[in-house]
């Protein structure tokens, strides 16, 4: 999967047509094997760009930041990242008629070890799902797989499971990196960054971990789409996709299969509703 | 107060004993429309049930932010109950649609994080269900007691 | 002044270790979900001195906590009563073990700011009663930039007693302060470690300055980032409108990480934990990468964009502590860079501003 040479191609192109002002891509990291993203607005540096299997970063996410907003922006979108791409559309955060997207028939990104990411193994949707351009040959949704971590999680007991979780918010240093690289966590002010909520307190403890986490996995519920760069930001590689995933099966088993993103003007699971959704755990 | 007799063991911390003064407290966070109208014709109508409940009362089921759970859970609750109109009987229509979805992600949330599923508890509940009312108030008040004391990532400082 | 050294070898020191590990309340790097962290240790089995540098938290946790308490506060009809917090639980006198030299020189460098002005006492008391023991690296990492930061071998940087491998399997401990000198010879095991200093074989304490030479060669040698430090604080104070701060930190997603494990960097905020009328004022970690950090409560804010939050941290670091402590406010760690998801490191902003043309 080696996409650099049409990818510098395409924007060149753009540069010269006068088609987008920013263009973000990925390019090599000075020092070793792996990259990092780039936000482009000289059409000298296109030269510079790269995609191959070390292109992990969810660029959506910079779709947030100062540098593109209110811009015409050429972007990289592999199959999960348009999925949050989708769900940002539908939300008016960004503007399709703004966008040049390139899409990628992802075959799955590998990690600073060079081993296939877990993500990239359970992927449902590889192909990028909105696109002005396809770049390789679609290969179609996959099945769905419960992530590995998460059949595990649930053969343990209660205690068991306790004492993990404990570790996890124990071992959070709320520097709130999850949700800034979060492609989908756009409020200008988040929730529990608000002074005066006197429902959330901003001391670095671990039961304000706890709060911070749940609250925010559960504001995702239904819109996550599994890039992983919580994880990739996290400085204390906690398994934060364990509370995404169980959300995302437990929505996927009980709400019509719903999965985030993958259909054009999805909303996420939150924003509508079936008559036949299981109410049996309610008295 | 319903009163503990026996000595109890918190089931999500087996070595954590319960004070023999422990009185579970729960929170009840009631709909305006049904749910706390129901518990208004509970107490007219006279019918006991336990007083451990802490009502709160908010427009309607789909209001809970599942923050409000946490928040609940992390300061002085030892349960909480939700609840509702009935599936169609919604003053806003479809507002306890919305929140079933929601209830069923938190449960399980929590359920995986080490929380038993009794500390947090839905119920349908009209106005015209003062007995019904007692009767969930009475389950989730014994559920509670079964499970002892709550400890989990409670703010330091503030646990009763 | 000169403080004794000792050899050993690696049976010695794990005996050593351990020796302290059950006589003294001990913290060491503690292994979770593949990151270590400084934890209060019972035995060697489950924590690891010689954890890797990149994978290592910053030891400045045990001096100032992620969330410490200030006071407790109870208001009623009649007013409020302020009440003393519980007993801080890292002011006990202890031991740091596996602390990494540029770590341990992160805290002498926040020792100047929080002896100025205001006086930390806690932070003080928790240095006075800490002895450290710092190892020195064979080898830098990746993103290590330290010898490019006033690093000297001369000047005895590491803390209380630093711990270098030498040739041939010899351990040299060396004590680098009065109080490490003390705690040193308190517990040196004379079956399995003997002075340098005090030896009579001559030909063993050559062998030492030499050792320690090629060592420091290697180590010098072994770095991928050198920078020319000396005047680097210049050149930044010269840039300030340069436009290669924007350029720099184009891709920086603002995920504050950096700050939050920065062994140096010390910005927090005050935050109330009340319900009802009882409450505990906490201090934690903030950053200046935040865009809130500097929202005036007027809805002003003088640092929106991410360039002028990056300025800001990169003149704090190199210019304006420089200025008032004599010191830069970077050890040359790398933890920034190993911990950035998109892998900005403050050695390459530094280095692209320094060396972008000076502004009018």
């Amino acid at each position: 999967m080696d996409y650099s040479k049409q990818i510098q191609d395409i924007a060149a192109k753009l540069f010269a047509d006068g088609k987008i002002d920013v263009f973000v891509g990925y390019r090599m990291n000075s020092f070793d094997d792996n990259q990092i993203p780039v936000v482009i607005t000289d059409p000298k540096e296109v030269a510079e760009l790269v995609f191959t299997e070390k292109s992990v970063f969810n660029l959506t996410n910079y779709l947030k930041a100062d540098h593109t907003r209110n811009k015409r922006v050429g972007l990289v979108v592999k199959g999960c990242d348009s999925r949050s791409l989708n769900l940002l559309l539908t939300e008016s955060q960004v503007k399709r008629e703004k966008l040049y997207i390139i899409g990628i028939a992802c075959e799955g990104v590998v990690d600073d070890k060079g081993q296939k990411m877990q993500n990239c193994v359970e992927c449902i949707v590889p192909d990028a799902v909105v696109f002005d351009e396809m770049l390789g040959t679609p290969k179609g949704i996959r099945d769905y797989i419960v992530n590995a971590d998460i059949i595990e999680l649930a053969g343990k007991g209660l205690v068991e499971r306790r004492e993990y979780f404990e570790q996890i918010f124990e071992n959070c240093i709320r520097c709130n990196a999850c949700r800034h690289s979060c492609p989908l966590c756009y409020c200008a002010k988040c929730c529990i960054d608000q002074e005066t909520a006197t429902i959330y307190n901003g001391s670095n403890t671990s039961s304000s971990a706890f709060h911070a986490l749940m609250t925010w996995s559960l504001h995702l519920a239904g819109r996550c789409v599994d890039c992983r760069n919580c994880e990739k930001a996290c400085p204390s590689h906690l398994p934060l996709h364990l509370l995404h995933k169980q959300n995302e099966k437990v929505i996927y088993d009980n709400f019509q299969n719903h999965l985030a993103g993958v259909e054009e003007g999805d909303r996420g699971a939150f924003y509508k509703y079936s008559l036949k959704d299981p109410d049996d755990f309610i008295l | 107060m319903e009163e503990v007799k026996e000595k109890i063991v918190s089931i999500e911390k087996p070595d954590l004993i319960a004070p023999p003064d422990w009185k579970p407290v729960i929170v009840g966070i009631l709909c305006n429309w049904c749910s706390y109208a129901g518990s208004d014709l509970t107490g007219t109508s006279r019918t006991q049930y336990p007083p451990n409940i802490r009502i709160i009362r908010v427009p309607c089921s789909s209001r809970v932010d599942p923050w409000f759970i946490i928040k609940a859970l992390q300061t002085t609750a030892d349960g909480v109950l939700i609840s509702g109109c009935h599936p169609g009987d919604c003053h806003y229509i479809s507002g306890n649609y919305y929140a079933r979805r929601r209830f069923l992600v938190t449960r399980e949330l929590l359920k995986m994080v080490g929380f038993h599923e009794h500390r947090v508890q839905f119920s349908w509940v009209s106005a015209a269900e003062g007995s019904k009312f007692a009767q969930v108030v009475k389950k989730v008040t014994e559920d509670v007691i079964k499970l002892g004391p709550l400890h989990l990532y409670k703010k330091e400082n503030f646990s009763k | 002044m000169s403080f004794s050294t000792f050899v050993t070898d690696k049976t010695g020191l794990q005996k050593l270790y351990e020796a302290i590990i059950s006589k003294h309340e001990t913290y060491a790097p503690v292994e979770k979900f593949g990151k270590y962290d400084y934890k209060k240790v019972s035995s060697l089995k489950e924590c690891d001195p010689d954890s890797p540098i990149a994978m290592t938290m910053s030891v400045k946790p045990l001096f100032f906590p992620r969330a410490s308490k200030i006071m407790k506060y109870e208001a009623n009809s009649s007013g409020t009563t302020i009440m003393e917090t519980d007993e801080d639980p890292l002011a006990g006198k202890r031991v740091v073990l596996g602390v990494k030299h540029c770590d341990a020189r992160g805290l002498q460098v926040l020792d100047a700011v929080n002896k100025w002005d205001y006086i930390d006492s806690d932070f003080l008391k928790r240095r006075a009663n800490t002895v450290i023991f710092s190892t020195r690296c064979d080898k830098a990492d990746t993103h290590c930039f330290c010898t490019s930061l006033d690093y000297d071998l001369e000047k005895l940087d590491a803390l209380d007693v630093a711990v270098v491998n030498g040739s041939d399997g010899k351990i040299y401990l060396q004590a680098r302060t009065g109080k490490g000198d003390i705690f040193l010879k308190e517990n040196s095991d004379q079956s399995t470690m003997y002075d340098v200093q005090n030896t009579m074989d001559d030909v063993r304490s050559t062998k030492y300055e030499e050792d320690m030479k090629k060592q420091y060669i290697a180590f010098t040698g072994s770095f991928r980032l050198k920078m020319d430090y000396k005047d680097v604080n210049e050149k930044m104070a010269k840039r300030f409108d340069s436009p290669a701060f924007e350029e720099a930190s184009r891709n920086c997603v603002s995920c504050n990480t950096c700050a939050f494990i920065c062994p140096t960097c010390h910005c927090f905020k005050i935050s109330d934990e009340k319900i009802k009328d009882t409450g505990v004022r906490y201090k934690s970690y903030d950053s200046c990468n935040n865009v809130y950090f500097t929202l005036e409560a007027g809805g002003h804010n003088p640092r929106p964009a991410k360039f002028r939050r990056w300025r800001q941290r990169s003149m704090h670091k190199f210019v304006y502590y420089k200025e008032r402590f004599g010191v830069n406010l970077c050890v040359g760690c790398g933890h920034c860079a190993i911990s950035c998801p998109v892998n900005i490191s403050i050695f390459d902003v530094v280095n692209h501003v320094a060396n972008s043309p000076a502004s009018s």
